[in-house]
């Protein structure tokens, strides 16, 4: 228990090491790993085990600079609370960098991999488990393009979406059977509504 | 339709006055101007009125019930829920609202309403004046086809391409529209002729594939626009899109002032406008502000329009369309001509003859100085431009000499997920292209945009293009530069290193025991304090852990 609390992550993990994603649905691209941040005296951090000279300097309520050894960068800083994250230990950040605007996932590095486990037990107790579908954008549902009980292949489309005059095609991320169609066409849905499960 | 309650003539206005100065004869025929649209045009147009001691009545969706636009008008109206069909499009609550403020003129803005001949009309017959071309000529030159024939009648090159509908209910005359499209070559594009503004277009490459994309087109655009129509045109490429202001007043008088250059496209959307087209000689310049004319006086234009050409890289021009509405980048006309298009619009309909001022403009053809404007807007550069509508957290704009912004945006406000995303169009002037580039940098640099993710990278990327800078316009200037997600790649590392370095500023040690309680620290950062009182959010973390995950 104290081992797993502690983290085995080597140099620079250490109690306080940290995990940081790419919060889902922020763009996410499947080879983006998170990194471990190791935190050290001083504010500085080690990433993914190595020192880095990285700070942040000029805090304010919302803004700060980053001064890494290739230069100086302008960063918007916020912290996006939900109560159901803070009751897991997780702290989602907004950070805008270069114009770019960024959804992190902060937690601790020991919590993540209390939790990689039991997700684990649970997909193979489930055999892969169902996937969730959820909206990236607020918009109105255009049209639906399959029924429960239907087969779907990688790629297959789902649904479309319409959101500020675009429509944009939801798409089945992995092969499987829908078993739920939670939306119907003209349904205005929001942010993280679900609108297909797939098993 | 009720009649038009006129307003009283009481004390003379701020109007008058300001109107003699325009050189016209006393007051123009309306005092209160409508503005059936939302976002930065209609506080664009409610600042040309408010200039031209115009009142203005602002109308608004349930989703800008705080908008800027409703703010800054003298009166304002609710005209329906969120959606458009029901608000913005909806032809009756906007005369509705007209009637109820005594309007005596509307001003359609661009999109929404902006060019259907159907509002025009039922302003017209309303007895209000209707600020834009004709309906006559807003249907002649909306459809797409007849004004191709236009443009044909009246001796201005037009896309090679097919100036009938296409037959494709019958099977039997495919073959004649195969060979047509054959002598046409390929690519080519499929169009509505109800669409225009890049919308209601499909690409076919192959011949053998023709025949599906006319019937899947049709469909389509007889979904989006009511009318199912399609034609050809080949698609040219590489291209440079450049257009020609026109304006028009009721003598028949046609001019053109200046062009714009708005080759850089996403999905046939523009996404950066420059006045003037850079490269061009005055000849050439001249050429096509002739050709941009004969298409407008063919048409019957008045007031304002904007004539769309395609330049191959032969430099020969091919017509593509007429807006019969402001341009979204009417603004840097503006500023290399000092002619403010807006109030022009507003003059024109009101039966001035064009300003001096304007007839001036056209004259010179090449104007002094350079002017760029790039459109920030909620979408994601990294995802293929997806619309990313949401709250704007933090909005800070560029100021300073040559730098103009026209938005309605504003910290604390939500960009809703129903309309059109453009946020703000942040526009430079300066003595030449060169200098107007470095200007557009340095403003994009004072740009700071929280809580949506914008456009801001991209077109961060445009100014410090050499290839932008060498004056390299195509209409797939997009697609041969941009990379979004390795242009996003770096930031996102760095991003996750400010995550870390925020946590660690908080307190959390790798000594042991975190230290002590800062109370200071939230609000130094923002961050509330951590759920544990006294504890750093990384050690209450592991608690909440413990209590909620089974460990074995």
């Amino acid at each position: 228990m104290a081992d797993e609390l502690n983290g085995r992550d080597g140099p620079g993990a250490g109690r306080a090491a940290l995990r940081i994603t790419f919060a889902p649905g922020s763009q996410a691209e499947a080879d983006e790993a998170p990194i471990r941040a190791g935190i050290a005296a001083g504010g500085r951090v080690s990433i993914d085990g190595e020192p880095s000279e990285a700070a942040l300097t000029d805090r304010t309520s919302s803004t700060a600079r980053l001064e890494t050894s290739d230069g100086s960068h302008r960063v918007l800083l916020h912290e996006l609370p939900d109560p159901r994250r803070a009751a897991l230990g997780v702290r989602r950040v907004e950070v805008v960098i270069d114009g770019w605007r960024i959804e992190l996932d902060v937690e601790s590095e020991a919590r993540a991999r209390l939790r990689e486990r039991a997700t684990s037990v649970r997909a193979e107790a489930g055999r892969g488990g169902p996937s969730e579908l959820r909206a990236i954008i607020p918009g109105r549902v255009v049209s639906v393009d399959v029924a429960e009980g239907d087969a779907v292949e990688p790629g297959g489309r789902l649904l479309v979406l319409e959101a500020m005059k675009m429509q944009n095609e939801l798409k089945a991320p992995r092969a499987g059977t829908v078993v739920r169609v939670a939306v119907g066409p003209g349904e205005t849905v929001e942010l993280g509504d679900v609108l297909v499960v797939i098993e | 339709m009720a009649t038009v309650k006129r307003p009283p003539a009481d004390t003379p206005t701020v109007a008058s006055l300001s109107l003699r100065k325009d050189g016209g004869d006393g007051a123009l025929p309306f005092r209160r101007v409508l503005i059936a649209n939302r976002g930065e045009i209609a506080v664009r147009i409610l600042r040309a009125c408010r200039d031209l001691g115009l009142e203005t009545v602002a109308i608004y969706s349930d989703a800008d019930a705080h908008a800027a636009h409703v703010g800054l008008a003298d009166q304002a109206v609710r005209i329906g829920p969120a959606a458009p069909t029901k608000s913005y499009l909806d032809i009756g609550a906007v005369l509705d609202a007209a009637a109820r403020t005594g309007a005596e003129a509307i001003h359609p803005g661009y999109g929404f309403l902006a060019e259907r001949s159907e509002f025009a009309r039922a302003v017209n017959d309303a007895g209000l004046v209707f600020v834009g071309p004709s309906p006559a000529a807003i249907e002649a030159l909306g459809d797409k086809l007849h004004a191709r024939r236009l443009a044909r009648d009246a001796g201005v090159p037009i896309v090679p391409g097919t100036l009938e509908p296409a037959a494709i209910d019958r099977p039997d005359d495919l073959p004649p529209l195969l060979a047509e499209a054959a002598s046409i070559g390929f690519p080519i594009l499929v169009k509505a002729t109800a669409g225009g503004g890049g919308r209601g277009m499909r690409r076919v490459v192959r011949a053998t594939d023709l025949p599906a994309v006319l019937v899947e087109g049709s469909r389509e655009a007889a979904s989006a626009f009511g009318d199912g129509r399609v034609y050809l045109e080949r698609e040219i490429l590489p291209a440079r899109h450049i257009e020609v202001q026109l304006l028009g007043d009721s003598s028949g008088r046609v001019i053109a002032l200046g062009e714009r250059d708005c080759s850089i496209q996403r999905r046939h959307q523009k996404l950066v406008e420059e006045a003037p087209a850079p490269g061009l000689s005055d000849g050439e310049r001249r050429e096509l502000h002739r050709l941009a004319v004969a298409m407008g006086t063919a048409a019957g234009l008045t007031n304002a329009a904007t004539a769309e050409f395609l330049r191959a890289p032969d430099g020969r021009y091919h017509f593509l369309e007429v807006n019969t509405r402001l341009q979204v980048e009417h603004g840097v006309t503006e500023l290399v001509t000092g002619v403010d298009i807006v109030r022009e619009q507003l003059l024109l309909a009101g039966g001035r003859p064009l300003s001096e001022a304007a007839l001036a403009a056209a004259e010179r053809a090449t104007p002094a100085g350079h002017a760029i404007e790039v459109r920030l807007s909620a979408e994601d550069p990294g995802r293929d431009f997806t619309p990313t509508p949401g709250l704007i957290r933090l909005w800070a704009m560029p100021s300073g000499p040559g730098i103009r912004v026209d938005t309605a945006a504003r910290a604390g406000e939500r960009v809703p997920p129903e309309y059109d995303n453009l946020l703000a169009k942040v526009m430079v002037h300066a003595p030449d292209r060169a200098a107007a580039i470095e200007l557009l940098g340095a403003a994009l640099a004072e740009v700071e945009v929280a809580g949506i993710q914008t456009t801001l990278p991209f077109h961060r990327f445009v100014a410090g293009h050499a290839g932008f800078r060498a004056g390299e316009l195509s209409t797939s200037w997009v697609a041969e530069h941009w990379d979004g997600p390795s242009a996003a790649a770096g930031p996102r590392r760095l991003a996750q290193v400010v995550a870390a370095l925020l946590a660690a500023s908080e307190g959390a040690t790798d000594s042991g025991a975190p230290e002590p309680p800062r109370r200071g620290t939230s609000e130094a950062t923002g961050w509330p304090p951590g759920p544990g009182e006294g504890t750093s959010w990384a050690e209450a973390a592991l608690e909440a852990m413990v209590d909620r995950w089974p460990t074995s």
